[in-house]
């Protein structure tokens, strides 16, 4: 019995493996698949209202027709107003804990509160987000409100990447720091940071798209069922894309005639979301160089 | 230049500092021979302290280097034939010291007749020569200089062969000079150990530069003349 | 607080009785040595004996650990690091430390040069360019970048990346620079290099160099400590521990017949 005779007593492995890795090329395929229905679906029915018209004007007639400006604008105001306060307290929360924060109680118990935080259905976030912001604080249905809600909700995620970002640092970078006379925050601003910033910032672009497609968070705190016109003050309603969509296709004076707006509307959304996941991949690539070069 | 290279440079400068007096102990001798001069051979006898100084002090440089430096090729077949060379200059100097305390003994001048017909002064002279062509050898790392020196070793070896004659006939002519005759057949053997201890440094040469071992080629020479 | 003038001082550093505990291991167990300045130490002995954690004792790298206690005196140029009112920064400015790992910063090379100066507060722009040619040059690497500083450190080779790192350590002018196994990810004529480089820095600083690595030891060094076991075994010139040393654990190791 030798290697090469082509006889081979275990079969059944080789044929064991060549199964699995058919369900596995399988069962890839399919997800694929229909992700490209779901998208090709979408984009069958909403090209055809997509227009120049359909994006800039006011919604018209029972939103029925005329375009989305209101709600794209709305989205885009709650997504940097939501990171203009998840970003700093985030990558902040996220530095303390990686960087500061001695390995004990205190931190495991920190950890356990931000991941249960990222579990909380986004709708309580949206309740939540009421009870403080809109009542307690007095914003009133706001973009201030709404903000902060859509920032709370991404927080978790924008904490979990800093600190991940950052725990993937070597230490030899610190300790190479450290060991030339900067102090922990030195270090930590000046070699750390820069290194991180790449995936911190992946982190939160994601994390718009996120945000940018939640509905429940905005129900109670800022969307506006119909508001055809833009926002003077961040202590304004707005409507947003994903509560749009929704009003349209639930809710809408006449559902029928506008189904074709709530594809084109839908299209929109995914194609931010797509931009958007674009946006971050180069932006870590050009990151990830200047960071070596600079 | 590294520090291998440097700490070889320190030893090569002690061998040659060491080969300076071993040279001067070898010619001084001749000088000190021809006329009598017994302060020239205190001086040579003097000498012999410091040579031995020189052989511990580049053992123990050497051994400093085999420790801290791990030689390897070239520079642990330099080191290793230097330990050899400085064995042999120092067994060199050692006999041109005996040579120099047999001098010294001597009241008279010796009798040019003797120093004439035992061709003694020939065999210092290629002694000599030797000295100088096997140290050139060393610095040259000239292997050809080195391989001829082993050949001219047998000059050496035949003019002592031949003085036992030639001194006989002398102490028949001469009775009341024996004792300065017997004097000079015991340089004369001594002059042939240098001539000897010459050629195991050539063949140190050898090894080192070639890597080759030439000695114990002529066995049943060599063994004739071991003391 | 640090007088660097003082070189003709005769030891840099000096330890009494020191004792390190990581929990309940006791690391190090009653340490006295005396270097002196302007020499190479070299620390030898098996992994885990302690060799590198008395290292990181000199520039209080150890205070980075939890758990660590640290019992005993130690004196670096005359100041004991450990009692008086000590800003660790400073004490690491004073002392420059070299990694087993080639660490640049993923910054320039002149910034990793500069970086020291940088944090620690120089901001002329002339001192610092001659600052950062001056340790280049002392880590003789100068002729290597000088024509890409502004090029990323990473883009150098191993070797290479090693000496940015020693000039880095240089640029703050310490008086004493550790070196933690400083050659060992390297490959030989790297390695060389960097032997060749330590000799010469000896002159401007005192050296004390970690290394598994003997015959690097008896290269390099002027006074060799052989850790076994959390002690301090033996301590000598390197000429005489490696031809006759007096302990027989010492000798054991040194002619790799151990255990």
């Amino acid at each position: 019995m030798s290697f090469h005779d082509g006889k081979s007593i275990n079969k059944s492995k080789r044929l064991a493996q060549n199964a699995a890795f058919v369900i596995f090329r399988g069962l890839s395929f399919a997800v694929v698949a229909i992700l490209v229905i779901i998208l090709a679906f979408i984009i069958f029915r909403g090209i055809s209202v997509i227009s120049w018209e359909f994006l800039t004007e006011m919604p018209r007639d029972g939103m029925t027709a005329g375009g989305i400006f209101p709600a794209i604008v709305g989205t885009f105001c709650l997504v940097v107003g939501s990171m203009l306060f998840a970003f700093p307290v985030g990558v902040m929360s996220g530095i303390y804990m990686n960087e500061y924060l001695k390995d004990g109680w205190f931190k495991r118990f920190i950890k356990l509160m931000t991941n249960n935080l990222a579990g909380v259905p986004s709708i309580v976030f949206g309740l939540f987000g009421m009870a403080l912001f809109v009542n307690r604080f007095g914003f009133g249905d706001s973009i201030l409100a709404g903000s902060l809600t859509l920032g709370l909700l991404a927080l978790p995620v924008v904490i979990r990447t800093t600190e991940e970002s950052l725990k993937a640092i070597d230490d030899s970078f610190r300790v190479g720091s450290l060991a030339l006379g900067a102090t922990k925050w030195q270090t930590t601003s000046r070699v750390i940071l820069p290194i991180a910033f790449p995936n911190i910032i992946t982190g939160l672009i994601l994390s718009v798209g996120r945000v940018s497609g939640e509905t429940a968070p905005i129900l109670f705190t800022v969307a506006a069922y119909f508001l055809p016109r833009l926002p003077n003050s961040i202590f304004d309603q707005v409507m947003a894309l994903p509560y749009h969509l929704y009003v349209i296709s639930t809710s809408g004076t006449n559902i029928e005639a506008s189904r074709a707006m709530a594809y084109g509307t839908a299209f929109i959304l995914i194609l931010i979301i797509l931009i958007v996941n674009l946006l971050a991949n180069w932006l870590r690539k050009y990151f990830a160089k200047r960071v070596k070069m600079n | 230049m590294n520090q291998l290279e440097k700490e070889l440079l320190r030893i090569k400068e002690k061998v040659n500092e060491m080969w300076d007096l071993v040279t001067f102990q070898v010619n001084g001798g001749k000088a000190a021979l021809v006329h009598a001069d017994k302060e020239l051979a205190r001086k040579i006898i003097k000498r012999g302290k410091k040579v031995n100084d020189y052989d511990v002090k580049i053992d123990r440089m050497c051994e400093n280097l085999f420790a801290l430096f791990n030689p390897v090729a070239v520079d642990l077949r330099w080191v290793l034939a230097v330990l050899k060379i400085n064995a042999n200059l120092e067994r060199i100097g050692d006999t041109a010291e005996g040579i120099a305390r047999l001098v010294k003994e001597v009241d008279t001048a010796f009798d040019a007749e003797l120093l004439q017909i035992t061709q003694v002064l020939e065999m210092y002279d290629a002694a000599e020569a030797m000295l100088t062509d096997v140290r050139t050898a060393l610095a040259e790392e000239n292997t050809e200089l080195a391989k001829a020196l082993i050949k001219r070793d047998k000059v050496l070896d035949k003019i002592n062969a031949k003085a036992d004659k030639a001194l006989v006939s002398y102490m028949q002519a001469h009775p009341e000079n024996i004792a300065q005759a017997l004097k000079v057949s015991n340089i004369i053997r001594k002059l042939e150990r240098i001539g000897d201890q010459i050629t195991n440094i050539a063949e140190e040469v050898v090894f080192y530069v070639d890597a080759k071992v030439v000695k114990h080629r002529q066995k049943g020479k060599r063994d004739k003349n071991k003391d | 607080m640090y007088n660097t003038d003082s070189k003709e001082k005769e030891y840099s550093i000096q330890t009494k009785d020191v004792h390190l505990h990581y929990g309940d291991f006791h690391a190090l167990k009653g340490i006295n040595i005396a270097m002196r300045k302007n020499q190479v130490t070299a620390f030898i002995g098996p992994s885990g004996c302690g060799k590198s954690t008395f290292l990181r004792c000199f520039n209080r790298m150890n205070d980075l650990i939890d758990n660590v206690r640290i019992e005993g005196d130690i004196f670096i140029d005359d100041v004991d690091i450990y009692k008086t009112n000590i800003q660790v920064d400073d004490l690491r400015k004073h002392v420059g430390m070299v990694f087993q790992k080639p660490n640049p910063f993923p910054k320039s090379i002149f910034e990793n040069v500069a970086y020291g100066l940088r944090v620690n507060g120089t901001s002329d722009k002339n001192f610092v360019q001659e600052r950062v040619e001056r340790s280049l040059r002392q880590a003789a690497l100068w002729d290597e970048v000088k024509d890409k500083l502004k090029k990323s450190a990473f883009e150098l080779s191993g070797g290479q990346q090693q000496r940015l790192c020693i000039a880095r350590a240089l640029a703050i002018e310490p008086s004493v620079v550790l070196m933690d196994e400083p050659a060992s990810a390297l490959d030989p004529i790297s390695t060389a290099k960097i032997e060749e480089l330590i000799y010469e820095l000896k002159k401007d600083y005192t050296i004390v160099i970690v290394t598994h690595n003997m015959q690097q030891a008896g290269r390099v060094s002027d006074s060799t400590a052989f850790f076994y076991l959390g002690e301090l075994v033996e301590f000598a010139k390197t000429k005489t521990l490696f031809t006759s040393p007096r302990d027989q654990r010492t000798q054991n190791y040194i002619t790799g017949r151990f255990g």
